[in-house]
This record gives C-alpha cells, sequence and structure tokens, in this order.
C-alpha cells in the first residue's frame, strides 16, 4: 500500500513563560493511503502538533514531514496556504464553520481557491452536502442547524475540494454518543467509498473502533499502533 | 476574494455598521458646511469691490459720523459719489425674523452697486415715496412678498416715541450678481429716517453709520484714503477710510478667530471618527479572529485575509463619506437660505465633497490597516485557537 504521510524524525518544542515544552520529540511515523487513522494518547502528547504539521498549519521545528510527495517543511506560508487548499480537509471539534454563510456557502468556501466556475462551485458543494446527508439543510445558516448537521456540513467542506487527506480534529467532542456515531460512520464511509486518507485525534475509544488504525502517543513519541482490522478479524 | 463573505460581514452587526457610517456621514457633513462657511467669509472679502471705499468713525463701527462729512468726502479729488448708510435694526414681528436694513440715499446707492439690478420695480417708483424700500430677492422669497407691501418694522436704535412702528412700502425688488452684496437686505431712504429724527418722533443717534464712497475711474484707492483720513485728522470725529475689501476682512475679524475654530472642528470630527471607525474593525478582528484561522485553514493566503478587513473597513468609510458628501450638495440650497444672511458666500463646493469621500476612504484605509496586519500575520493554529 502506498505512503500517504511520512513523519521524519520531527520535533517541535513550544516556549512558554521561558519554559521549553517539548511536544514532539524525533518522531518517525508512516501512514499508509486510503486509511482511516486515529491519534490517541493522554493530554500533550503531542496529538493536535502532529496534526497541525500534517496539516501545514505549523512548522516542525526539525525533521520532515512528507504528505503525498510533497515535503511540507520545504514550503513557506504561502506554499502551504495553497497546499492546504488543494491537498488536505479539516474537520474541527467546534465545527467552525462561519456564521455569516449558509451550510451551502460554507462548502463553497474551499471552492473559490479553485479554478471552478461560479456554477460548478455550486455543484460540487451540494454534491458534497447531498453526500453527507443535507441536500435538505443547504441554505440553513449554522445556528439553524444542530451540532451533528454543523459537523456534517463541516465534513462536506473538507471533502468538497477532492482532497487525499482529511484530517480530524476531536471531531465528536461536541456531540452526543448518537450523533457523533453518525458523524464518525460518514468519516468511515468517506475512507472506505472514496479511499480517502483520515487522519483523527480523539480522546474516545470507541470513536478510535472507527478507525482502521489507532496510533498511540506518549511525550511526543510513538508508542503503539493497533490495527483494529486485524483485531475485527480476530473476533 | 470572497465578496459574500465581505459583504456578509459588513452586515453583521447592522446597528454597529450603520452607526459607524453614520458617524462618518455627519463628519463628511460637517467638513462639508464648515468649509462653505469658511470660503464663504473668504469669498466676501475676495469679490469686494476695488473701487469703493468706507469711510468710518475712527473710534468703532459704531460711533455714527456727522452729516456734514457727506460734502466734506465729495470734495477729495479722485471721489465720485459718497452715499449716507446707516443700520436701523428694526424688528419684524419677531426677533427670530431678523434680516438687514439700511438707511442710503437711493440713486447714489444705485449708482455705487452696478452689480446689483432691480427685477421687480424701479428706481424712480423707489424714489417716490418718502417711506418705500427695497429688498433683495432672498427676502421677498423669505416672507412671499411683493411689490407693493407694506413691512412694518419695530424700531430698536431708533424707536418711535409714541411707540408705533415704522411703516415701509416695497417698491422694488433686487438681485445681486456678486456674493458680497447679499439679497436679504432691505434698503430705504436715509432722509426718511433723518426727518424723522429731526421732527422728535424718533429717538435714537443722529448723524451716518458709514460713508460709502466710490472712487472715479483710474483713481488709486490708497492716495484717497490718505486725504480723507488728513482732512479729518483734527477732528471733529477722525475717521477711518478702507476699501470694501479691508472693511468686509473686519467684519471676519470680528468674527475673532471662528474661521479657524470652524477648520479646528472640522479637523477634530475627523480625528476622533478616525478613532472610532478604529475601534470598530479592531472590534471586528478581534471577533473573527477564529474566522480568520478558519479561513487560512482552507487555504486562503495572506493578503486576501488582510483584504478583508481592510475592504471592510474602506467600504464602511466609503458608504458613509459618500452618504455626507451627497447630503451636503443634496441640501445646499436649505444650508444655503439658513446660513446667507450671515454668510453671503455660502455654497457647499463638490470638490470639497469630493475630498470629504476620499478622505472617508483614507480614515478606512488607516484604521483597516493595523487590523488587517494584524490578522495577515497571526498563525493559522493561534486564530484557531480564540474563542468565538
Amino acid at each position: 500500500m502506498a505512503v500517504a504521510i511520512e513523519i521524519r524524525s520531527v520535533s517541535k518544542t513550544y516556549h512558554r513563560g521561558g519554559e521549553a515544552l517539548r511536544v514532539l520529540d524525533e518522531l518517525d511515523l508512516q501512514m499508509d493511503a486510503s486509511t482511516f487513522y486515529a491519534l490517541m494518547g493522554p493530554s500533550g502528547s503531542g496529538k493536535t502538533t502532529l496534526l497541525n504539521l500534517v496539516g501545514g498549519l505549523d512548522h516542525a521545528d526539525s525533521g520532515q514531514v512528507v504528505v503525498g510527495d510533497i515535503d511540507l517543511t520545504d514550503l513557506d506560508g504561502s506554499g502551504l496556504a495553497r497546499w492546504r487548499a488543494e491537498h488536505c480537509g479539516f474537520v474541527f471539534q467546534g465545527f467552525n464553520l462561519l456564521p455569516v454563510l449558509s451550510a451551502r456557502e460554507n462548502v463553497e468556501l474551499p471552492l473559490l481557491l479553485s479554478p471552478l466556475s461560479k456554477r460548478q462551485r455550486r455543484e460540487q458543494a451540494e454534491r458534497a452536502l447531498e453526500l453527507v446527508g443535507l441536500q435538505d439543510r443547504m441554505d440553513h445558516k449554522p445556528r439553524e442547524l444542530s451540532g451533528g448537521q454543523e459537523q456534517r456540513v463541516a465534513i462536506a467542506r473538507a471533502i468538497a475540494t477532492d482532497p487525499a487527506v482529511i484530517l480530524a480534529d476531536e471531531p465528536t467532542g461536541d456531540l452526543d454518543r448518537t450523533t457523533a456515531d453518525a458523524v464518525l460512520e460518514l468519516l468511515q464511509r468517506l475512507n472506505r467509498e472514496l479511499q480517502k486518507t483520515i487522519l483523527m485525534v480523539t480522546h474516545d475509544p470507541q470513536a478510535a473502533s472507527y478507525a482502521d488504525k489507532v496510533i498511540h502517543l506518549d511525550k511526543g513519541k510513538l508508542g503503539r499502533i493497533d490495527d483494529n482490522r486485524h483485531a475485527a478479524k480476530g473476533n | 476574494m470572497p465578496w459574500k463573505l465581505l459583504l456578509r460581514n459588513v452586515l453583521r452587526h447592522p446597528i454597529r455598521a450603520l452607526l459607524t457610517s453614520g458617524s462618518v456621514a455627519v463628519a463628511v457633513f460637517l467638513m462639508c458646511v464648515l468649509d462653505a462657511a469658511y470660503r464663504g467669509l473668504d469669498t466676501a472679502v475676495a469679490e469686494a469691490s476695488k473701487t469703493r471705499l468706507w469711510v468710518q468713525s475712527a473710534v468703532s463701527l459704531f460711533v455714527d459720523l456727522p452729516e456734514s462729512y457727506q460734502t466734506k468726502i465729495e470734495s477729495v479729488p479722485g471721489v465720485k459719489d459718497v452715499v449716507r448708510f446707516q443700520w436701523f435694526g428694526g424688528i419684524y414681528q419677531d426677533p427670530s425674523n431678523f434680516f438687514a436694513q439700511f438707511g442710503v440715499d437711493p440713486a447714489k446707492w444705485a449708482a455705487t452697486y452696478p452689480e446689483v439690478q432691480l427685477v421687480e420695480g424701479t428706481l424712480s417708483d423707489w424714489e417716490k415715496g418718502r417711506t418705500n424700500c427695497i429688498i433683495g430677492k432672498d427676502l421677498a422669497n423669505r416672507f412671499g412678498w411683493r411689490v407693493g407691501d407694506r413691512v412694518p418694522l419695530i424700531g430698536t436704535i431708533f424707536a418711535r416715541v409714541d411707540g408705533s412702528v415704522w411703516d415701509f412700502t416695497i417698491a422694488g425688488i433686487y438681485e445681486s450678481k456678486s456674493v458680497n452684496v447679499d439679497q436679504g437686505t432691505m434698503f430705504f431712504h436715509f432722509e426718511y429716517l433723518r426727518e424723522t429724527l429731526e421732527q422728535g418722533a424718533v429717538q435714537g443717534p443722529s448723524g451716518v453709520g458709514v460713508y460709502l464712497t466710490s472712487l472715479q475711474p483710474g483713481q488709486d484707492a490708497s492716495a484717497v484714503i490718505a486725504n480723507i483720513e488728513q482732512m479729518f485728522e483734527n477732528g471733529p470725529q477722525r475717521v477711518r477710510a478702507t476699501t470694501e475689501a479691508e472693511f468686509q476682512r473686519q467684519f471676519v475679524t470680528m468674527l475673532g478667530s471662528v474661521p479657524t475654530l470652524l477648520l479646528s472642528i472640522g479637523g477634530g470630527v475627523l480625528f476622533a471618527i478616525f478613532f472610532a471607525v478604529l475601534n470598530t474593525v479592531l472590534m471586528a478582528a478581534r471577533e473573527r479572529t477564529r474566522d480568520v484561522g478558519i479561513l487560512k485553514a482552507l487555504g486562503f493566503g495572506n493578503g486576501t485575509i488582510g483584504g478583508l478587513l481592510l475592504v471592510e473597513a474602506v467600504l464602511l468609510c466609503a458608504i458613509g463619506g459618500a452618504f455626507g458628501a451627497g447630503l451636503a450638495l443634496a441640501g445646499n440650497r436649505g444650508l444655503w437660505s439658513v446660513f446667507n444672511n450671515f454668510i453671503p458666500g455660502f455654497s457647499i463646493h463638490g470638490a470639497v465633497a469630493l475630498s470629504g469621500l476620499l478622505l472617508s476612504i483614507a480614515i478606512g484605509l488607516l484604521a483597516g490597516a493595523l487590523p488587517a496586519l494584524r490578522m495577515r500575520s497571526i498563525a493559522p493554529v493561534t486564530a484557531l485557537r480564540m474563542e468565538a
């Protein structure tokens, strides 16, 4: 299986109040394409930092972050912005939809950076919303949607540009169990039907059970990787 | 540039947007009005005649000169004509109906003011009746007066002993081609005033307020001024002779530092508005830091993100500026009717209204620049961590 994400000896240190906090410590990791990964670990283990580095939202102090065939550590701020627009979709815990835009307009937003025409953008946004089951909520503003619906709009926005990689930071953290399960099933479906590589940060073992593999981080280092598919076969 | 998002952001807080734009509109409107007032005062001086002199008491404009001075001034070489001018200060029904009235010598006055034309009635109509007067076109429009109407005035400086009012009959209506002579004044026979005083029917100062002196063509005003002042150097009343421009400037000076004050107020208001807009944009930027993080995560560049805030600030100010400038231009006629009585050259200038609009755009650019730069430089992860 092709490698989608490769982390080569990556370190990241934050400085707060004169104190240095090393959140990633010479981390090496490979993630296969078209695989659903859950990233677990205690608070401060570097999960979100790793997600931000893979998503080109932050820079590593040292090492390399290679996604697809692009070394993100070679890109500057504007290069990373262009890369994010083309190759990466984000789903956040707080949904992070723009409140002044409708569901369709939120999904259409990343498509403004593509060469698509207005009509093509609209059609693609509507397809993405249909895929997440919100075809009847397209003109609703975020405040008119439930938490689960908001997160599904966020997922539709993440897949609107058809990126190879979807990064999700605690996507079910603000949802009740039933709604969380529906969102996780949706992510699983995107992985299985559209072959998206998904990296999801979570604290919730039940959420992690939807992933193919679970990466455990501890104090900035790789702990272990559990393969849920093998476990499922074993059961 | 995501224009839809930009417009929605502008209208995100409609009342705040309205107040911000409204404050810019008021500032630009005020700037146009203050400028018109300032220019109006200046225009009256600039358009003053170079062939007319004003001779007044050297002590003060409020001290009258002897009537005998008229013939003496007429004898000064270079002088063409001398017109007696007396401020009347009457009240029409109520002090709020204020307008200026002067007692003059009709024929000489008409000859001295070639820029003034009688559009209704004639000079001989005016001269025929002792109580006849002429009024400016604006004054006629203001009170709906026509030729033949009677105008009763309550004397203040020249109060009638029996408490009755002064009666004047409108014999003509004049128009002026120069802002230097306003169209809101009444001119009547000086002789009517003098005779009434002599009969003892009226109490008030005798004499002449000012002698309006016209020069013969090609005469050097400064030489004539020197001769007139020298003639009365030993009394009984010393005089001060000035060109009409200098005389007008004297009125502007009487307002003290009003012109400077007008400009200071205008500048101060614009300065205050700049901080009000800056505050609004800073608040908007702070509220939307998380939105900025989302846009950065989606791949929008720093230029677009900074541009969103900058254009929003410019848009808010430009809308306000355009409204204020438009309102000032549209209301020019109404404003003129209010201010024309004491600022004859009052007029809103299109160029100033345009400057106001450009200034409001500049305020938007300046006020938007700081928050735009901050949002440009903020790291995506930092912006995303901000509370919504």
